[in-house]
């Protein structure tokens, strides 16, 4: 009799609860467990536990333009009035309803990322998909997603970026892209509205390139955790709150740049991650580096740096002009493992050692992401070559596996330590 | 200092240079009214047939002119003077290397003048296939090679071959757009004729006029038309490599995004792509800076003047320029 008033958890709530409980760990970690935290971080920690624990939408009455990859151009979306919503996604709890639909071997991220959608079960549900064709996976899961329900369309995207044609093409696709938004919003791409989302991004850009110095200083005042989710942030949030947030966060480093305020142990190696994105809340690696005394002063993922640093050039500010950079913004500087040749992020994650002063590089693959872990021989003898020590791990989603991940880390973590004391 | 090289390294390339150039133009087009003579090795195209008006004359004039004599002359003084003719020629070269081009040359000037022409009508630029971007580079040291043997065939026969006509003195001269169009801002527009003289003559200017509509069409259309034809830049990138002003890249720093490429007049894609060479002044190049300012990457371009960097790229010199460093919005 007593259990009348008993209701029975649905799987839309049970999903709820269950991611919830993931985001709410990393969060209350983020929190409490590291020294000297910032303020001005709270905005970001609230706003994940609003979206993620309260299931609060944030783009009520906008449209809403989901995309499955980094080369879909928000500024061409913000032109035309919708709100760009990236869709990759690091929950575990998605994983799993994700793995009954893809291969056993596939992707964490794309198994998260179509568990998602099956689910049906968004606070921000975008209106329409777009889907470049970058990675296998992602380009196989469009269909995937379509067969829900969804209105997705693909976007062609190159595999090479050398070539005069591959230019050509992409800059096609991203005409066609503009042409199918304008459709879908009923609204004509102008110059004006093009220029100032350009402008826009830019300034945001900008914000994330002067929260990157303050980690190239001997004293870093931010975590690299931090920073993975000040920048997954900007997947979804309105922007203009986001520049708001990031330009205090920005003022109270520079304070605490000044103070010599560190979040750092007294000799913790520095370390630029590279691989696949960490996303909201599959911190798992960064959390295991920085739990072991390693900060993060860089990173070459998808999910950060390739996001924000390289930026729109235009020449000529007409709107043939300015899709064309934007085009070439996307594709030229993209580093991307999909490519065929990648001698371009070598060479980066080089440069990040360098400007950061790092001292070793730990480069994640999630295991499924076959590109990054085919790419994982070559910069490893790059990484050989140029005498910078690197630590390469495969992981997923799973809670699991933590214990063996983080001997390792912290063995690598000491290496370093070790090699710094023989080189004084 | 530090705050001068910043202020530099923040200003907007293309305001300034859109005032030097008008600076230069104005000397080299009209400063003969101020009695400016610069002499006559210019290397850039400062014209002998704007004859009141230019403040200097260009060295292909005057090289032509000089190659026409018969070769026993050159054995004595005269050799010496040509000798010094060309050393003069080098050290004005030398000081500012391309950027004659992309800064002083009055033709480069006015093709700049009609692509901001162009840019205020929305017209999209058009650009060369790499493939014939790769195949067009030859054509300029093929009119080098006959603006120099052309005179010289006047007064000595070669392989036997019989000697050319008088009317063939300066034969680039002839073809050269900016015979009719320097003078024309001086209000002298004599120089647009047909003469029908000779056979040579009639070929000669009907090629001239063909060659100034197309100079008119081309340049509206392609950003910097006739550079890549044009035999001054030839003449001039054999002497390239010790010049004082230079354009350097730090490879490792460059993210390939591209940006510099797409901001090239002349489209050099080894701007952009070229991550091992150290000096980028490549034929074809201006000097015009405009990749360094297009340059999002702090210290990866940079003007280098004699050793020291008076000019590189910066994020925030690039940020400051594209506008994106307040977020107000522009309506118009």
């Amino acid at each position: 009799m007593s259990n009348i008033n008993h209701n029975i958890e649905s799987p839309k709530e049970k999903q709820n609860r269950h991611k919830a409980m993931e985001a709410i760990k990393l969060l209350n970690t983020l929190r409490e467990d590291f020294k000297a935290p910032i303020k001005s971080m709270e905005y970001f920690y609230d706003l994940f536990e609003r979206v993620h624990c309260k299931h609060e939408s944030l783009h009520d009455g906008k449209t809403k333009i989901g995309t499955m990859c980094i080369q879909i151009p928000s500024e061409i979306i913000y032109a035309l009035d919708g709100v760009p919503v990236r869709l990759c996604n690091g929950f575990y709890t998605d994983d799993e309803i994700g793995s009954d639909l893809m291969p056993q071997k596939a992707c964490p991220l794309i198994k998260a990322t179509v568990g998602h959608f099956a689910s049906g079960n968004f606070t921000d549900k975008p209106d329409i998909v777009f889907s470049p064709t970058t990675c296998d996976q992602k380009t196989k899961a469009g269909t995937t997603i379509e067969s829900f329900g969804y209105k997705l369309i693909d976007i062609d995207f190159p595999r090479t970026k050398e070539s005069e044609a591959s230019r050509e093409y992409w800059r096609r696709s991203v005409k066609q892209f503009a042409v199918e938004l304008s459709k879908f919003q009923g609204k004509k791409l102008n110059r004006t509205d093009l220029r100032n989302a350009i402008k826009k991004i830019g300034y945001a850009q900008s914000l994330y390139h002067k929260l990157s110095d303050f980690r190239k200083k001997e004293i870093v005042p931010i975590l690299g955790l931090d920073v993975f989710l000040v920048t997954n942030a900007f997947f979804f949030d309105k922007i203009d709150n986001w520049i708001e947030a990031t330009e205090k966060l920005i003022s109270e480093l520079e304070i605490r740049a000044k103070e010599k305020i560190t979040v750092t142990g007294k000799a913790s190696p520095r370390i630029v991650y590279t691989g696949s994105p960490p996303i909201f809340p599959n911190y798992k690696i960064p959390q295991i580096i920085e739990e072991s005394d390693g900060i993060i002063v860089a990173d070459e993922t998808c999910s950060s740096n390739r996001m924000f640093n390289d930026m729109v050039a235009v020449d000529e500010w007409n709107i043939y002009d300015m899709m064309d950079s934007i085009s070439d913004k996307y594709l030229k500087a993209c580093t991307c493992p999909i490519f065929t040749k990648n001698e371009d992020r070598i060479r980066r994650v080089v440069q990040l050692v360098k400007e950061y002063k790092a001292e070793g590089v730990i480069y994640q693959a999630f295991a499924g992401c076959t590109v990054y872990e085919m790419e994982q021989r070559s910069v490893l003898e790059a990484m050989e070559k140029e005498g910078i020590p690197i630590l390469y791990l495969e992981s997923d989603y799973s809670p699991s596996q933590g214990g063996q991940l983080s001997t390792r880390v912290e063995a690598f973590i000491e290496s370093l330590k070790t090699r710094r004391r023989k080189k004084k | 200092m530090s705050s001068l090289k910043k202020k530099i390294n923040n200003m907007n390339l293309i305001r300034f240079r859109f005032w030097f150039q008008i600076v230069a133009f104005v000397l080299i087009v009209y400063g003969g009214y101020a009695s400016l003579d610069l002499g006559d090795k210019l290397p850039t195209f400062a014209c002998v047939f704007n004859s009141e008006g230019t403040g200097g004359k260009c060295y292909i004039g005057m090289l032509q002119h000089d190659l026409k004599n018969p070769f026993e002359i050159f054995t004595g003084f005269a050799g010496y003077a040509f000798l010094i003719s060309l050393i003069m020629f080098m050290v004005w070269f030398w000081v500012l290397n391309k950027s004659w081009c992309g800064f002083v040359c009055p033709l480069g000037t006015m093709q700049d003048w009609l692509t901001a022409l162009r840019e205020k009508l929305k017209i999209r630029f058009s650009e060369y296939s790499w493939a014939s971007r790769s195949n067009i580079k030859s054509i300029k040291y093929i009119l080098l090679i006959l603006l120099l043997i052309i005179p010289v065939m006047i007064s000595n026969s070669i392989f036997g071959l019989p000697k050319l006509p008088n009317g063939l003195s300066m034969p680039f001269c002839d073809i050269c757009p900016g015979r009719m169009l320097i003078p024309a801002f001086t209000g002298n527009f004599n120089q647009f004729y047909i003469d029908f003289s000779s056979k040579t003559d009639l070929v000669m200017t009907t090629l001239g006029m063909i060659i100034v509509g197309l100079f008119l069409v081309g340049s509206f259309i392609k950003k910097r038309f006739f550079c890549y034809f044009c035999p001054m830049a030839a003449l001039q990138y054999i002497f390239s490599k010790p010049a004082l002003l230079k354009l350097y890249k730090d490879g490792a720093k460059c993210t390939k995004c591209g940006d510099c490429y797409r901001a090239c007049d002349m489209d050099i894609l080894e701007i952009a792509d070229d991550v091992t060479n150290k000096n980028l002044v490549t034929e074809d190049c201006i000097l015009c800076l405009k990749c360094v300012a297009a340059c999002p990457e702090d210290g990866c371009l940079e003007a280098n003047f004699t050793g020291i960097t008076i000019f590189e790229s910066t994020k925030e010199g690039f940020i400051l320029r594209m506008a994106m460093n307040k977020q107000k919005e522009s309506h118009e």
